[in-house]
């Protein structure tokens, strides 16, 4: 008797805690589907129908396309820079242990406790000065080699015995040919870690893209609907639609590939 | 010798030049300007001013304000989100009917964007809204603008929202760390009589330390910058304006003045370096803290 009391309980505490934590995505799905400028109350919620009203709205009426091109374009652009070049940087740092790779392997580990948002002035003059503020550039430049990047893939190479490389060595395939034809294929677990962990910082990422851009068009989707907010003329459904086009494709990836997501997201995490 | 090094020189080349014009110049650009008088209305027109920056900073009832909001959020929010995670995390780490589907829905707020879910927060906040009805529901008045439009719970408001959309990624580093306890451990402590308590003070908490305290360090670095749910929420009004937003407004909107901007960033700096340091240490330490 007292078990089963026990057992209710915990389920009925579990269903609180599942109700909370999906509740507001689902609030937002719901809202996104009413019609527009109706008022947003439970009665409303719960009788109102289903119409896309407020996405064909979205799409005619704002640039939001617009940025979700740039926010695809400028996530898969970064991602693979940074599995080309993280992996680089980490098989040289993994491989050729001279006293500059150790340096640079203190910058890397540095870097990865330097909290980034006190760069906001400097970083915006510096792209002014070097005339890459408000381009694609800017967007893209400063995130190409991530340190979380190059120290998990670091670690990772470190794990695996050289014996590979010096036989490929002694065939005569050249540095570049081992580097991308026999290293790499053996890294894609922690490239996939990476490349996951990369793509979803980026595509959520607010403060840079918005003090280093300007125009319009290079707006990626959480400065777009930033920026959708800042309109008087803006409703709620219309907001929460434009939500909604950027948490679908995240969210569409995470139903996909739920165990690589979460190992990714959080592996950074836990190596260091 | 001298062809391997030009090749590690070559492949390491990305990171180096990241380094230097990303992170190393900004930052020694930041602390030069820091000593200054730069403002972008008049770059011209640049005084060194050595520290008077800092020293005018610790009078100024803005940045004292927002150093004071920082710290409410810092240590408002950083043990709430630690003790519900672990105790999420001890929940779902037996296994229930539903517990794949529970750890998902946890998790899910971590691979949002922050603009969304402070968007979405903004509407369940506002005069009316969903929580507004939930208030009066139980009895409590909410207040007359919502939430996000009065001093008194504001920043309270979006602190909750905060550890609402944390627990689920700390869950997950705690699980990490509970399947890393050998089993054994429980099977002897079961041996011996010992209870859910006792193993879980003897065995799982002491274990789960440098968890827990990996948890600590990384949530301060993060919450100690927190500032697109200010923005998007408040925009710094009603008493929520932190460190960085102050940085952001002074620095890049309303008077330009990067110098006194970038002093201020080296004091957050300073800050969260600090308590980084003191965590490491803690970290560090063989004898048990608990």
């Amino acid at each position: 008797m007292v078990k089963s009391i026990l057992k209710l309980s915990k389920y009925v505490l579990l269903s609180l805690v599942l109700f909370i934590m999906i509740f507001p995505l689902a609030w937002m799905f719901r809202v996104s589907l009413m019609k527009m400028g109706s008022s947003i109350s439970i009665e409303n919620l719960l009788a109102s129908g289903i119409t896309f009203e407020a996405y064909a709205q979205l799409f005619a009426g704002t640039n939001t396309l617009m940025y979700f091109f740039n926010s695809a374009f400028v996530g898969i652009t970064v991602t693979i820079g940074n599995i080309l070049f993280c992996f680089m940087v980490a098989y040289a740092l993994a491989r050729y242990k001279n006293l500059t790779n150790k340096l640079l392997f203190a910058s890397v580990v540095i870097v990865l406790m330097i909290p980034a948002h006190i760069l906001i002035v400097p970083l915006y003059l510096f792209t002014l000065k070097v005339g890459i503020y408000d381009t694609y550039w800017s967007l893209i430049l400063p995130w190409m080699v991530q340190p979380i990047g190059i120290f998990l893939v670091k670690q990772y190479i470190e794990n695996i015995p050289p014996s590979m490389e010096e036989a490929a060595r002694i065939d005569g395939a050249g540095e570049f040919r081992i580097l991308f034809q026999v290293v790499m294929p053996m890294c894609k677990p922690a490239l996939a870690v990476l490349a996951i962990q990369v793509f979803f910082t980026n595509w959520n990422s607010f403060l840079f893209p918005y003090i280093l851009t300007n125009s319009d068009s290079l707006k990626t989707l959480p400065v777009g609907l930033a920026h959708l907010q800042g309109f008087q003329a803006i409703d709620w459904q219309q907001l929460m639609a434009g939500s909604a086009v950027a948490v679908l494709p995240v969210l569409i990836l995470f139903l996909i590939m739920q165990k690589q997501i979460v190992s990714g997201i959080t592996a950074g995490a836990i190596k260091q | 010798m001298n062809r391997s090094l030009a090749k590690s020189f070559g492949f390491t080349l990305p990171w180096s030049l990241t380094f230097l014009f990303i992170w190393l110049f900004p930052l020694g650009y930041a602390f030069v300007m820091g000593l200054t008088d730069f403002n972008l209305l008049r770059p011209d027109e640049t005084n060194w001013v050595g520290f008077e920056n800092y020293r005018a900073l610790f009078s100024d009832e803005d940045f004292i304000k927002s150093l004071k909001n920082t710290f409410i959020f810092v240590i408002g929010t950083i043990p709430i989100t630690t003790v519900i995670a672990l105790a999420l995390a001890l929940f779902v780490n037996r296994t229930f009917k539903g517990r794949a589907l529970f750890r998902s829905a946890c998790f899910l707020p971590s691979i949002t964007s922050m603009v969304v879910i402070a968007l979405i927060f903004t509407n369940l906040y506002q005069r009316g809204g969903y929580i507004a009805g939930l208030c009066s529901l139980i009895g409590l008045t909410p207040p007359l603008h919502g939430f996000l439009f009065d001093r008194a719970t504001a920043l309270y408001s979006i602190m909750a929202m905060d550890v609402w959309m944390s627990v689920g990624y700390y869950m997950l580093i705690f699980l990490a760390g509970l399947k890393s306890i050998p089993d054994e451990l429980y099977e002897a402590a079961d041996v011996n009589g010992a209870g859910f308590f006792r193993k879980l003070f003897s065995i799982t908490l002491p274990l789960l330390k440098p968890v827990a305290l990996f948890i600590l360090v990384i949530n301060t670095i993060k919450s100690f910058q927190v500032f697109v749910e200010i923005f998007v929420m408040t925009q710094g009004k009603f008493d929520t304006s932190t460190m960085v937003y102050f940085i952001y407004e002074i620095g890049l909107t309303t008077t330009l003045q990067s110098g006194y901007a970038s002093a201020a960033a080296y004091i957050l700096f300073g800050i969260i370096t600090l308590f980084s340091l003191v965590q490491f240490a803690l970290l560090r330490r063989r004898q048990p803290l608990w």
